[in-house]
């Protein structure tokens, strides 16, 4: 390596090293306050590392609500918001793997018969689909609850499922498309002169070959799923069904935020997604770099 | 391993009304290797993929061994294909790519190790057998290819120009191989090709074909000495055969052939009567048989040297004998010609060939 090698492979890293600092800083400050007492939160000046390490936002959102259990049934209506938050956090793991599932078979199996049977609008469809993903969710969102009411479905995980898989689908059939495009139809035909059955072809031939486009749509559906407000304000109104993102915000009310309470629901709401990103970060490049090249 | 003919009956196929083959009737001999050759969209992979069972004919039959088969799926006519691609399974090792048909059939894992084993071992690729098809080079590719269709013991053998991929080196390799396999196995064997070379070195029998059509179905020696018609002839060999429009005329009695205002002695082998006397015909003459001579050569058609190319061991000479009219010589690289100087050609007159300019179909010969 020649010195100048050695000072360009050394800027790059300091740069690296910024870009990953200015990234992460968020993340790391909302885990040190989600650690520290109340009173050390709003110390004056700030400190990024704890004095004293407390673990009483966790326990306060893990407590869950059968504390406010009222001797008639139901929940007591001096229950604090954290009470609900394991409730929020299973309702957003359902609507996620609820939206990613269907999103993910049906753009799936559209993708494949776009790409491989012949019918009048073939081509026009996958760009339609595109067009119709690149339109606000805001404007969806007002006659999607409409539909819903009318389906009596608000305020039922259903309803965010469905609204989700109206927004994720059009992507995820695109992302689909292209990768299917990429994949040589003479593999399949191959698999069929060896005596395999359509149905066989499709799930040991072209399945696995797609595998890295699956991955990329599905890890596109869950962050959309999983991080989206806009829906769940709007569908939502019971403190039981409330997605995270729409559940934290009652840690605000008019005269006071629970700074602690928030940055815990924070650390806990990330960590789902960075364990499912670094395992299966591999696949979503490779997904998302076949679909971009093949397609 | 068994071996069957197969027979088309009638075959045709559109795509709308783009016609591709045009009631085909045909048969392939079993345990011969036969060639589909032609030019791009003459319907040749098409005629081999409704012999696979990969498209639907639009009508007529096709038999193996006698038995109707053009309603059975592709895994059910006991076929192996090689495709031009290779088509191999990108997720599976090349053990798991080679026995994939037997896996499908049902064969226990012991016997379809044994099975992969051994042509694995034929194939000489015994140390590939767990690598990824991308971790593999062209040529081990086409093995892995030629591997998965050999596993099965097939009853006919197809291949999609499964050569058009490697490098002229390896082509030629592979080219042997083909054939001794095919020797090996006894099967009934249809190649596509659009290269002649591979279908004259490879072939017991050729199907010349374009526009849908089976121009010839021969051995590779007959389509190259007697063509039936100005396609087969233009197609077969290169560089291709000159082709001279002529004139059928009489000189003391002889029919001779006008050329570029030489009387050329009629070739032998042809009926030409004195009907004919004023009849254009087009004469056909390879350039192999074609050899320069002395521009003050009597028996020779005068012109100047156009072009000269160097191809090896041999040296092209074209000659413009008319204008717009240039005959190629194929001479040894020894020869020496300057481009704009006099020269001559001259032909063997029972190298000739002649054709009807109204029909392309090759004059009747006698005997």
């Amino acid at each position: 390596m020649t010195p100048r090698e050695v000072v360009g492979r050394v800027l790059l890293y300091v740069l690296l090293v910024a870009v990953t600092l200015v990234v992460c800083f968020p993340l790391v400050w909302a885990f040190f306050t989600s650690v520290k007492p109340k009173d050390e939160i709003f110390a004056w000046p700030p400190t990024l590392w704890p004095e004293v390490w407390t673990l009483e936002n966790y326990r306060a959102l893990f407590a869950g609500k059968d504390a406010y259990f009222q001797a008639g049934g139901g929940v007591s209506t001096a229950a604090p918001p954290s009470a609900f938050f394991l409730d929020w956090f299973l309702n957003s793991v359902i609507i996620a793997l609820g939206t990613t599932a269907i999103s993910t078979i049906v753009s799936t199996l559209a993708a494949y018969s776009l790409t491989r049977f012949r019918f009048p609008g073939q081509r026009a469809v996958p760009y339609l689909a595109l067009v119709g993903y690149m339109v606000p969710s805001i404007i969806f969102v007002f006659p999607m609850f409409l539909v819903m009411a009318d389906l009596r479905l608000t305020d039922t995980l259903a309803s965010l499922i469905l609204g989700y898989v109206c927004i994720t689908l059009p992507f995820c059939m695109w992302l689909m498309w292209a990768f299917f495009r990429g994949v040589p139809v003479e593999i399949e035909e191959a698999a069929l002169v060896d005596g395999a059955s359509r149905l066989r072809v499709f799930f040991e031939i072209v399945l696995p070959t797609a595998w890295p486009g699956i991955v990329a749509a599905a890890i596109f559906t869950l962050i959309v799923s999983w991080n989206d407000y806009l829906f769940g304000r709007v569908f939502m109104n019971s403190m039981e069904n409330l997605p995270l993102t729409v559940g934290v915000m009652h840690f605000f009310d008019g005269t006071h935020v629970d700074w602690g309470l928030m940055m815990a629901s924070s650390v806990l709401m990330t960590v789902p997604m960075a364990i499912l990103f670094a395992a299966l970060q591999r696949h979503l490049v490779a997904g998302f770099g076949a679909g971009a090249v093949k397609g | 391993m068994s071996a069957m003919d197969v027979r088309l009956e009638n075959l045709s196929k559109s795509f709308g009304s783009n016609v591709v083959l045009k009631a085909l009737d045909l048969t392939f001999p079993e345990r011969k290797f036969v060639t589909l050759l032609g030019p791009s969209g003459c319907g040749k992979t098409t005629l081999l993929r409704l012999i696979a069972g990969l498209e639907r004919a639009s009508g007529g039959a096709i038999l193996f061994g006698g038995e109707r088969v053009d309603h059975l799926p592709p895994g059910e006519r006991n076929i192996a294909m090689v495709f031009q691609s290779y088509a191999l399974y990108p997720t599976m090792d090349v053990a798991s790519n080679i026995g994939y048909g037997l896996k499908v059939r049902g064969t226990p894992k012991a016997e379809r190790s044994e099975k992969v084993g051994v042509v694995a071992k034929v194939l000489e690729i015994p140390h590939l057998l767990a690598r990824k098809p991308r971790a593999l080079s062209g040529g081990q590719r086409q093995r892995v290819a030629l591997g998965r269709a050999m596993v099965r013991k097939p009853d006919i053998f197809l291949m999609d120009e499964p050569l058009s991929n490697l490098d002229a080196k390896l082509r030629a390799t592979m080219r042997g191989e083909l054939k001794r396999f095919h020797l090996d196995l006894e099967t009934t064997s249809i190649y596509v090709t659009h290269d002649q070379l591979e279908a004259m070195t490879m072939s017991d029998l050729v199907a010349v074909m374009h526009e849908g059509v089976v121009q010839q179905f021969a051995t590779p020696e007959e389509v190259y000495d007697r063509p039936v018609n100005l396609f087969v002839a233009g197609f077969i060999g290169s560089p291709p055969m000159n082709f001279c429009d002529v004139t059928v005329a009489e000189r003391n009695g002889s029919p001779v052939l006008m050329l570029a205002g030489r009387a050329l002695p009629a070739p032998p082998g042809f009926a030409l009567p004195r009907a004919d006397e004023g009849r254009r015909l087009v004469l056909g003459i390879r350039p192999q048989d074609v050899r320069l001579a002395r521009p003050d050569d009597p028996g020779a058609v005068p012109g100047t040297v156009w072009m000269v190319e160097l191809i090896g061991s041999e040296r092209l000479v074209e000659v413009e004998v008319a204008p717009k009219l240039r005959i190629t010589a194929e001479v040894k690289a020894e020869v020496r010609a300057a481009i704009d100087t006099p020269a001559a050609v001259a032909f063997d007159a029972a190298k000739v060939h002649l054709f009807d300019p109204g029909t392309g179909l090759a004059l009747p010969r006698l005997g």
